[in-house]
């Protein structure tokens, strides 16, 4: 009986062998999926792949550019050809992925099917298409750019998402280790357990589902020392196992990234480590071989042959042949005879043989060796050599060297104290030498981390051994898996002049595409040094660039976590319906349904409106009036116990920054009000000034913006509904003047806070009550002023309001560069003070004139709104303004505008031309007043 | 995340810190010349190595401190507090 | 002064038939740049090998005949901001002066493919920045407004509009930020950066720029206030003219001049994912959330944010950034958590106080910048170097560029385009 025929008989699946000492499946449970619609069984345990394999498919994809058929390369994570879509998630690694009951599997990017493949045609075509091409040609015409552009967007690889995806459950998790590991095989098994058993508090990462690295497919004596590696780990406490995770990065102060994926119910963590000490221990990953038909199903490397039979019990194929140049190659031709696969002939490279073409319609048929002669199979296993995946030294600064003698990279000299590397990385030798190397620096990397004396711990040497420079055959091949590059194309763009590494790379796009070079960085650079006549060492290599392995945007982001700041009347506006608006952090009523009703109430009868968000800041000392004094443009040392004052601040530059009320409350006491989006710039801006410039001024700032609800009390009948619920001050208007600032108790509850200002025009008084009474003072007003028709408005009226006081809005109808003069403020800027911030900009301001003014814009068709932010132009459209603010006016009947002119149009009685969003123009004249509703102020002040 | 020793606080994530930059003296008011004011709002020294700066505290002591950084390698080497400059520094080991 | 030069004949064309021809034969192609010995003086240096460096040798070889320059760059040609940034190309900014210059850039990158005879892959498939607050709508209404009156295309949308645009954005007001709405600027797009910066070297190596990778600026000599050459990491070089290209690094190059910029360096943060099939045509920028994504040809997504928020000259990339990335793109497409982040990288920017460049003459006679294009400089590479190459041929600051002088921060003379430039790059 074949080989063939052996395997395939009485078998559930085609490729299933029997069992292997070190199998992962679990052949009592047998799992059912689908593989492009089609029913597929598997064990758990399986892999997507190890389960197709299993059941004798070999092609798993279709490569980028070429659309050639793609199998197994690697059998890991990393395997270029095997990515699948599961469901809605596209890109899912089809030979990392363990099966579950019911997933739905579909190969991506083959179109129309994975059989039939019309983009084929591109290989016929490949000698046309070497890397680059795009930029040759598609140059003219130009307009006909878009039309190439949708057809190469066809081509564009990977899986599909769909709109309707859920979020998915992610979460994070922070930590403090004192050592990470990074690789659980067994030079960092061994390094956890030096490290732990020094005393530190360990944790293993690896990205496998579990530990033990190449032992796990290894001989048997390399299970059995797998076997008590995982027995000491488990016993020891202080090890945490991370499995099925991979350490992504390591960022400055050894901050550490780790994806975990083992949870239940969370798909992915991110896990967030702040470790004393790292320890990199990933491994080696085997490279690729570059010959003619390198690509084609069939071609795999030998630990993906020996990972296929070992851990799943899969046959790779049924007559191989092995190209071996180490002990590895030797073992899997081993390992292929003993599980029953014809090993055909063993290619041996230390010996000069060598493959120069694998040829096969779909899959391999025959392999032609360097000697002429061929050799059909349908398996060729390379084992010719590693490569030292270096990024997280790379990106802890150290700089990878090339080693003449064992044809790789090693780790150079850079390394900062706190990053160590054992196993593979370092050198070479016999599982009990790694074991050895990998327990001293774990010790070593205790040490460190414990900040002890850590001369005691001398580590063993460890070198990389010898191995043959093999990179490339005789013929070309592909380099770049992922992205369809053949060394010919290497070889056509370095002579082309993108001779160094980091030209070729994005010149040909090789070792930028899912596997991040991990297999292809080394082949790319000996094809370059190869094509220049330069050294490997001379050529270098690229930097190598997080995530080691890529991390979805689920895990990045975690839970869903934006706060939100609410006022404690919330539950009230939500009640009744406020609509809200998003203003920076806060969520606030806009308005209850109609803001012109909301106006009419406030001008007639007396409206709350909830101005929580103001900023807050409580201030105390003797030195507070000098600091006032430095930080408003107007003066402050002369203000009375009781009294509030207005004031404009503006930045050292003289541009304006915010505005605000402060009061005197009693003695070295204030309190300042801010805009509430400027309550945080404002708090820092005075903590800076005291810390940095001040630091001898006596003054404590404490923020007390959500400390207290605030409510604005406006109308006429205002102060008929304070005396209903104010018992211990005098609220007539002898007594409590505009301008004032009163403390008492509002609908009993004491420790508030008063002042009579009002930016709606009104009669009005400003209340801040701590915070846990907001809801309740709220309530008590609207129930005390039910029979003054009392009403809420929202931020809407209060901006109408405003805008018919002509008041200004500090970012509104300022910008970035609008200084203090021209607002509208003249007269507040005091420039005989010694000092304050922004006098010297202010100073020159002045001086240099020419500044834009903030004037009161009257539409001379009146029911006309011109949009904010309307250009106001000359006749030759030069701009030489813009609306800031309008509205339609409820008290006026008008629409009424602010804007910012040139200072040749602010003059009262100008009219100017705003061209208007929709194209069309409209004449306004510049009023007499900023204020068009009771410009005196007489209502304020009754 | 680079690691912020704070004077008060100790070792403590940079994202608790807001960056206040280059230490700038500000010129006696007065005196000032639009020159040297202009060099205070807007130049930098801008160097690649060793500076000293500021950093505010805000999510911890609400503290401003000054620390030596080096901009290439983003290494703290030393952290003052800024109000009374020399006491309490703390230098990693 | 030495006469353009042709190196070595009329570069070959490229073109689908001589893809064709080169296909059948196997011939190499020629170089696309030469390597030659560095002579010992100039008729300009340019430092810096980035887009503004190379367009402004080759506008001065091509515009002005004046070939004998050389471009030095410490690494390689594109390695800085050139080849390491978002390539979103757009002219929709506030201010009329930006919006002018910007809109000469995209239209000069418009014909750029065959300028150079490279096709730089130009793809105008529309951006959109969106609004979530009223503020912000204001604020986008005021650029679209200022755009139309200088003849560039912008227009604020509404959010079914938006949704139309991109079909995976939540519209819905149930987000956290919800969007209000957007501008929406048809001419905007992305672009293959690396092919713009090879396009220009190679044009002007046609011409007879030379161009000096691996050739570091150590000192800048001057003699009584003129500038006489510079030394390099490969020897001195003389020249009449030397301009400073160096973004990030510019700080340090105009110290040598003992020119103090108001730069600071920060580093800026880039990411891309896995490819998967188009579903995203245009780019789509939130200043709100501070995050901007855009995908290309290939399928991948390529994500921004403003830059890291302290100075530094690292370009090692933080943690903290695709995390805040990711965050806030999911607030925008909910749906694609699945897609996974394969690359970060980090460029540095060289921010000014007020997020315009920095483009003229210095008080040094000869020195002159062309700096502080932060986080939005790779559109404006053409536009720059057109107007820098008119400066060093005629000694006349060109119109488009004056009120980007350096001399506006010590006159107070700033340019208001911090709404506009903070992170739509
Ligand atoms: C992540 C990221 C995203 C961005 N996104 C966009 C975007 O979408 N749109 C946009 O318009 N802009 C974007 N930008 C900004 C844009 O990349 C830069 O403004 C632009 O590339 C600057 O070009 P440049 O030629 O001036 O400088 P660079 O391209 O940075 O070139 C400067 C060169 O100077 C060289 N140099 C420095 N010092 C020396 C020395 N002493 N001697 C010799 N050589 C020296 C460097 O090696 C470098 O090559 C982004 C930037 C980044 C980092
Ligand atoms: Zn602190």
């Amino acid at each position: 009986m074949s080989t063939a025929k052996r395997l395939l008989s009485g078998r559930p699946t085609k490729m299933r062998i029997t069992s292997r000492p070190g199998e992962v499946i679990d052949r009592s449970k047998p799992v059912r999926f689908t593989w492009n619609g089609r029913e597929k069984s598997a064990f758990e345990g399986d892999t997507i792949i190890s389960a197709l394999a299993a059941s004798g498919e070999r092609v798993f994809s279709r490569s980028f550019k070429y659309h050639r058929p793609r199998g197994i390369l690697t059998a890991t994570f990393h395997d270029p050809g095997c990515s699948v879509q599961v469901g809605d998630e596209p890109n899912v690694r089809g030979s990392h992925r363990l099966v579950t009951a019911g997933m739905k599997v579909t190969a991506q990017n083959v179109w129309p099917s994975l059989k039939l493949d019309v983009a084929s045609a591109n290989r016929a075509a490949g000698r046309f298409i070497g890397a680059g091409f795009y930029y040759k040609t598609f140059i003219k015409p130009e307009r006909l750019w878009p039309t190439y552009e949708k057809v190469l967007q066809r081509f564009a690889p990977g899986g599909r998402v769909s709109a309707d995806s859920p979020h998915g459950s992610y979460d994070k998790r922070y930590a403090h280790p004192d050592v990470v590991v990074a690789g659980g095989g067994p030079a960092g098994m061994a390094a956890a357990l030096g490290a732990a058993e020094a005393g530190a508090r360990v944790m293993l990462v690896e990205e496998e589902h579990s530990l033990g690295g190449h032992l796990r497919y290894g001989s048997e004596t390399e299970l059995a020392a797998l076997a008590e590696l995982r027995r000491e780990v488990e016993a020891s406490g202080a090890i945490e196992v991370l499995v099925n995770s991979a350490v992504t990065g390591r960022y400055d102060g050894n901050w550490i990234a780790i994806l975990q994926r083992n949870l239940p119910h969370v798909t992915e963590r991110l896990v967030k480590a702040r470790a004393k000490v790292v320890v990199a221990a990933p491994g080696l990953i085997e490279r690729p071989y570059v010959f003619e038909g390198n690509d084609l199903p069939g071609v795999m490397l030998s630990t993906a042959a020996r990972r296929l039979l070992n851990l799943w019990a899969v046959a790779p194929g049924t007559r191989a042949v092995v190209l071996s140049a180490n002990e590895e190659g030797d073992a899997t031709a081993a390992d292929l005879s003993d599980a029953g696969v014809h090993v055909a002939q063993v290619v041996d490279a230390r010996r000069g043989e060598q493959v120069v073409r694998a040829r096969g319609a779909g899959s391999l048929s025959e392999v032609e060796l360097g000697d002429g002669s061929k050799v059909s199979c349908d398996l060729l296993v390379t084992a010719v050599g590693w490569t030292a995946p270096t990024l997280l030294l790379n990106v802890a600064g150290d700089r990878p060297v090339y080693d003449e003698r064992a044809a790789r990279f090693v780790p150079g000299d850079g390394l900062p104290a706190n990053v160590l590397a054992t196993g593979g990385i370092v050198g070479d030798g016999p599982t009990a030498a790694l074991v050895e190397h990998g327990r001293a620096t774990g010790r070593a990397a205790a040490e460190r981390a414990l900040a002890r004396d850590g001369t005691s711990v001398t580590i063993p040497s460890l070198s990389p051994a010898p191995h043959p420079a093999l990179y490339r055959s005789r013929t070309h091949g592909i380099v770049d898996f992922s992205e369809d590059i053949s060394s010919k194309d290497l070889v056509s763009a370095a002579r082309e002049g993108y001779d160094s590494v980091e030209l070729l790379k994005r010149y040909t796009t090789a070792t930028m595409g899912p596997a991040q070079g991990k297999l292809e960085t080394i082949n790319t650079v000996a094809v370059l040094a190869e094509a220049t006549g330069r050294s490997i060492a001379e050529t270098g290599t690229t930097v190598w660039r997080p995530p080691h392995v890529p991390v979805s945007l689920g895990a990045l982001a975690g839970r869903v976590l934006e706060p939100v700041r609410y006022s404690p009347m919330q539950p009230w506006h939500e009640a009744h319906r406020a609509t809200p608006i998003v203003a920076g952090q806060w969520i606030r009523p806009e308005h209850y349904g109609d803001p012109a009703r909301e106006v009419r109430t406030v001008r007639e009868h007396v409206g709350l409106i909830d101005v929580t968000p103001l900023g807050k800041l409580d201030l105390r000392g003797p030195d507070v009036p000098k600091l006032l004094n430095f930080l408003y443009v107007n003066k402050w040392l002369k203000l009375d116990i009781g009294s509030v004052r207005y004031g404009l601040m503006c930045g050292e530059d003289g541009v304006v920054l915010d505005d605000g009320v402060t009061g005197h409350l009693g003695e070295d006491h204030y309190l300042m009000s801010t805009t509430s989006s400027g309550a945080d710039a404002v708090a820092h801006w005075i903590e800076n000034w005291l810390q940095t410039t001040f630091p001898d001024w006596q003054v404590y700032m404490t923020p007390m913006t959500t400390a207290y609800a605030s409510i604005n009390v406006a109308g006429p009948k205002s102060r008929e509904l304070m005396s209903r619920v104010v018992s211990d001050v005098d609220l007539s208007p002898e007594a409590f003047a505009y301008m004032q600032v009163r403390r008492g108790t509002i609908c009993s509850v004491p420790g508030c806070v008063m002042w009579r200002i009002g930016f709606t025009g009104e009669l009005s008084y400003e209340l801040h009550v701590p915070a846990g009474y907001g809801l309740y003072v709220w309530e008590s007003l609207l129930a005390a002023g039910e029979d003054l028709s009392a009403g809420v408005f929202g931020l809407e009226a209060q901006r109408i309001m405003r805008l018919e006081k002509g008041h200004l809005i500090v970012s509104q109808d300022t910008d970035g560069l609008t200084q203090g003069y021209g607002v509208g403020l003249d007269g507040l800027i005091k420039l005989d003070k010694e000092d304050f911030a922004g006098k010297q900009e202010l100073e020159w301001q002045l001086e240099r004139q020419g500044y834009n003014h903030l004037v009161a814009l009257l539409p001379d068709d009146a029911s006309v709104v011109p949009p904010e932010a309307s250009q106001i132009v000359t006749g030759d459209r030069s701009i030489v303004g813009r609306v800031t603010s309008s509205r339609l006016s409820p008290s006026l009947g008008r629409s009424i505008c602010l804007a910012l002119v040139a200072p040749q149009l602010a003059e009262t009685g100008k009219s100017v031309t705003v061209h208007l969003p929709d194209g069309t123009d409209v004449r306004a004249k510049v009023s007499e007043e900023l204020a068009q509703f009771d410009p005196g102020g007489e209502r304020l002040r009754a | 995340m680079i690691l912020i020793p704070c004077p008060h606080c100790g070792d403590r994530n940079s994202s608790e810190f807001t960056y206040a930059g280059e230490v700038h003296s500000r010129p006696s008011p007065g005196d000032a010349r639009q020159g040297p004011w202009r060099d205070y709002l807007y130049g930098k020294d801008n160097p690649a190595g060793w500076t000293e700066e500021r950093w505010f505290h805000g999510s911890g002591c609400g503290k401003y401190l000054r620390a030596e950084r080096h901009t290439v390698t983003n290494e703290i080497r030393a952290t003052r507090p800024e109000v009374g400059a020399g006491a309490s520094s703390r230098t990693r080991p | 002064m030495r006469r353009a030069t042709r190196a070595g004949g009329a570069p070959q064309r490229y073109s689908a038939a001589s893809l064709f021809r080169h296909g059948l034969t196997h011939e190499d192609w020629e170089r696309v740049w030469r390597t030659v010995e560095m002579r010992r003086s100039y008729d300009a240096v340019v430092i810096g090998a980035g887009v503004h460096g190379l367009a402004t040798a080759y506008y001065l070889a091509s515009n002005h005949g004046m070939g004998n320059v050389a471009v030095v760059d410490k690494g390689y040609v594109g390695g800085g901001g050139s080849g390491r940034n978002t390539a979103i190309i757009r002219s929709n900014y506030l201010t009329p002066e930006g919006v002018r210059f910007y809109d000469r850039s995209t239209r000069l990158y418009e014909n750029l493919s065959a300028t150079l005879n490279f096709n730089v892959m130009f793809a105008r498939r529309g951006h959109l920045t969106l609004a979530h607050t009223d503020a912000s709508v204001r604020t986008m209404r005021w650029r679209a407004e200022v755009n139309k009156l200088e003849g560039v295309e912008s227009e604020v949308i509404g959010p079914d509009e938006v949704k139309e645009l991109v079909p995976f954005m939540d519209t819905s007001t149930k987000t956290r930020y919800p969007i209000l709405g957007a501008l929406y600027h048809p001419p905007g797009g992305i672009i293959r950066h690396d092919a713009v910066n090879w396009g220009y070297a190679r044009a002007a190596d046609s011409l007879g720029v030379e161009i000096h990778q691996g050739t570091e600026v150590t000192g800048i000599s001057t003699d009584r206030g003129r500038v006489t050459g510079v030394t390099t990491s490969r020897g001195a070089i003389s020249a009449p003219v030397v301009v400073n290209c160096t973004a990030g690094w510019a700080s340090l190059v105009a110290t040598m001049a003992g020119v103090r910029l108001p730069i600071i360096t920060h580093p800026l943060q880039a990411a891309v994912t896995e490819p998967v099939k188009m579903f995203l045509h245009a780019v789509v920028v939130s200043g709100s959330l501070h995050v901007y994504v855009s995908q290309t040809d290939r399928g991948e997504l390529v994500f921004g944010a403003s830059t890291d928020p302290y100075a530094s000259y690292s370009m090692r990339g933080s943690l903290e950034f695709t995390e805040e990335l990711a965050t806030h793109v999911l607030e925008l497409m909910p749906s694609i958590s699945k897609m996974r982040v394969l690359r970060q990288w980090a460029g540095l920017c060289d921010i000014t106080p007020d997020f315009s460049p920095i483009m003229g003459v210095t008080p040094v006679d000869g020195f002159l910048v062309d700096v502080g294009w932060g986080t939005y400089g790779f559109k404006a590479g053409p536009a720059a170097g057109e107007a820098m190459a008119e400066l060093v041929a005629t000694g006349k600051t060109p119109e488009s560029i004056a009120a980007f002088d350096l001399a506006r921060f010590e006159e107070a003379r700033l340019v208001g385009e911090r709404g506009a430039a903070a992170v739509g790059h």
